[in-house]
């Protein structure tokens, strides 16, 4: 299996394309899996990990200058004053609610695609809401204060008002990351397992047999990790979906027209499954290829991906028809201009970028021959980060920018703090990814081997029905 | 002082049988080591259910009733606020962290629920001993049972019966 196989693409769109190809046995499997890791350090990593971590250092120039000088290094006034914190903040919570998606729904579902991408995808949402954490307590403009949004029995004997919506994002928020963190380490643990055996030297023997805890792989303990894994992603499953919508009930259940509408908690949900799938295509595509296991996550696992931007796009364009719609129909005039505003208003180029990167983008990934086309799904799922960013900059510092009356608009510009914020943060993203590629085992390799357990059953069955023409069901 | 025997075996079949053989003879501590979980391995070793889901069950309703209980007292009791009018106590706002509570414990008991059932963090075990035991975790299938130090030889020819691949001898050093 050292030989890296070709990728097989049925030209019959009915027979299905494989998301295994062949069947390796488990050693193989382990083989190819752990390599990358234990491969000698390629100077293309080292470059693109000096080059984040550039970019990193200017995320941290920006964060010291935030809190050096506060919040006036940034761009934000009144009345902006939610702008590019806080749209970067619900973009990068968003995308990391693929993680938890694949993971949890999936497997609830019984989709066998997901098992080679749900690692991949998890660490990108722990990672993701580990930057969308960042944001919130930095505007809270006296970080260091951010304990102060727990309740704690204080001497001054305040509590957090749990009637507003903020109080609720913490907690949805930090239950989000835990739960996420939890999940992802009880699937790394047979696998840390796995690398602590195979391990070439003696240091990462014993690095990976820290973190392993002692994992022996006995039945006993494979009972009780089935049914907690199981129930882990029970629990995942309306936590991913909660998340999102408490994050739209900060704008939901305010009174600003723009923000105040019903619609915002499916609507939300929807994109933000939408830019967390672009983002899994957008690291992934390349990825494989790098690692050389393009036999292991398939042409099918892009192709279901791409579809499933293609649905959650098209959900996002009815929730921007229906707040259309309800701005008109709700005959609400400050509902209607902050409509008309994001048309014909100053901030109108970002409003239509919006449009082309997550209405019109998505819609190539109907023909099939387009989500096969590794460079087209690679351009959309760009776009539709950029996309996303430009809807959550929209909606909220094009809302606030002109509400009520007309004596009190204004414009907002970000300053370079704001942008060493959103770019920095996407560095040091991309830096935590390139260190987990670097260091743990991409696809969950005891999930594979169980998959491909089940394949060779399948096969065992279709070939019996074939052979007898009949079959027990 | 206690012997492990560890035995190596080819395939999934003869691996269950000889658990459920050394079981019937009256073995009470056979355990199966597998890169995978196996299928019927629960039924070959007479398993009981697993306690993860009630433990989950319990610990989500108390985060659910802390939640909503932490919320009532707080802003409802100790420091009442008057919010547009609302009553101080105010159930539908109390659903977010009720909910999330519920979840965040829940899923703390299974994940530590489930450390403190595997006897985990134990870094060391007898069966690590055995260097060949390192391809469990890649494909190799074991059985390990824990004997008598006079009943070890017996047991290792017995599993050999069986049609392990190899059989080998640990000392329970602890």
């Amino acid at each position: 299996m050292s030989a890296k196989p070709a990728i097989a693409i049925a030209i019959d769109p009915l027979e299905p394309v494989p998301v295994l190809v062949g069947r390796p046995d488990d050693r193989a499997l382990t083989e190819a899996l752990v390599k990358p890791l234990y491969a000698p350090t390629t100077r293309g990593w080292k470059l693109l990990v000096t080059a984040l971590a550039a970019g990193m250092a200017f995320w941290l120039l920006s964060l010291a200058t935030t809190l050096v000088v506060g919040i006036g290094a940034w761009g934000n006034n009144i009345p902006v004053a939610w702008a590019f914190d806080i749209t970067t903040f619900v973009w990068w919570i968003g995308i990391g609610h693929a993680g938890t998606l694949i993971s949890a729904i999936l497997l609830l579902f019984q989709q066998k695609w997901r098992t080679s991408i749900n690692r991949f995808a998890e660490a990108m949402t722990l990672f993701a809401v580990a930057m969308a954490g960042v944001y919130p307590i930095i505007h809270l403009g006296r970080p260091w204060f951010f304990w102060w949004l727990m309740p704690y029995p204080a001497t001054l004997g305040l509590w957090p008002n749990f009637k507003s919506a903020l109080p609720w994002d913490v907690f949805a928020i930090s239950t989000y990351a835990t739960v996420s963190f939890l999940f992802w380490f009880m699937g790394l643990i047979p696998d840390l397992a796995t690398l602590r055996d195979t391990a070439p030297t003696r240091l990462k023997r014993t690095i990976y047999g820290l973190f392993a805890f002692g994992w022996r792989g006995s039945a006993r303990h494979w009972q009780h990790y089935r049914i907690g894994y199981l129930l882990m992603a029970g629990l995942g499953t309306p936590l991913v979906v909660s998340v999102h919508t408490i994050v739209s009930f900060d704008f939901a259940i305010s009174q600003l027209p723009g923000w105040h509408t019903t619609i915002f908690p499916p609507y939300f949900v929807a994109g933000a499954i939408f830019s967390g799938f672009a983002m899994v295509l957008t690291l992934m595509i390349p990825a494989r290829k790098i690692l050389g296991i393009e036999h292991v996550i398939t042409m099918k696992h892009l192709d279901n991906m791409a579809k499933v931007i293609l649905a959650t796009g098209m959900m996002v364009t009815y929730g921007y028809a229906m707040e259309h719609f309800m701005a008109w129909y709700g005959g609400n005039k400050y509902e209607a201009f902050a409509f008309l505003n994001r048309w014909t208003g100053p901030y109108a180029p970002i409003w239509y970028m919006q449009l082309v990167c997550n209405v019109l983008a998505p819609q190539v990934l109907w023909f099939p021959s387009m989500r096969r086309n590794l460079v087209v799904l690679f351009a959309v799922s760009i776009l539709v980060n950029i996309g996303m960013w430009a809807e959550r900059f929209v909606i909220i510092a094009v809302s606030l920018h002109r509400d009520f009356i007309p004596a009190s608009w204004g414009m907002y510009t970000p300053t370079w703090v704001d942008w060493g914020l959103l770019f920095g943060s996407m560095c040091t993203f991309g830096l935590l990814f390139l260190l987990f590629l670097r260091f743990l085992p991409v696809v969950p390799i005891a999930e594979v081997k169980e998959l491909r357990r089940e394949l060779d059953h399948h096969d065992a069955r279709v070939a019996g029905l074939a052979g007898h023409g009949e079959g027990t069901p | 002082m206690k012997r492990h025997v560890v035995a190596e075996f080819a395939a999934e079949a003869p691996l269950l049988e000889a658990a459920r053989a050394l079981r019937a003879e009256g073995q009470a501590e056979v355990d199966l080591h597998s890169p995978v979980p196996l299928h019927g391995a629960d039924e070959a070793l007479g398993l009981k259910r697993s306690i993860v889901p009630r433990l989950a069950l319990v610990a989500g309703l108390l985060g659910a009733v802390t939640g909503y209980l932490m919320q009532w007292y707080l802003v409802g009791v100790d420091w009442p606020i008057n919010v547009g009018g609302r009553p101080p106590s105010s159930p539908p706002a109390f659903i977010p962290v009720t909910f999330e509570l519920g979840v965040l414990f829940a899923a703390l008991a299974i994940f530590f629920g489930l450390f403190a059932l595997w006897g985990m963090p134990r870094l060391h075990h007898p069966v690590f001993e055995v260097e060949a035991f390192r391809s469990a975790s890649v494909d190799g299938l074991w059985l390990s049972t824990v004997v008598s130090a006079e009943a070890a030889e017996s047991t290792a020819a017995r599993l050999r019966g069986l049609g392990a691949r190899q059989v080998q001898i640990v000392e329970d050093a602890s």
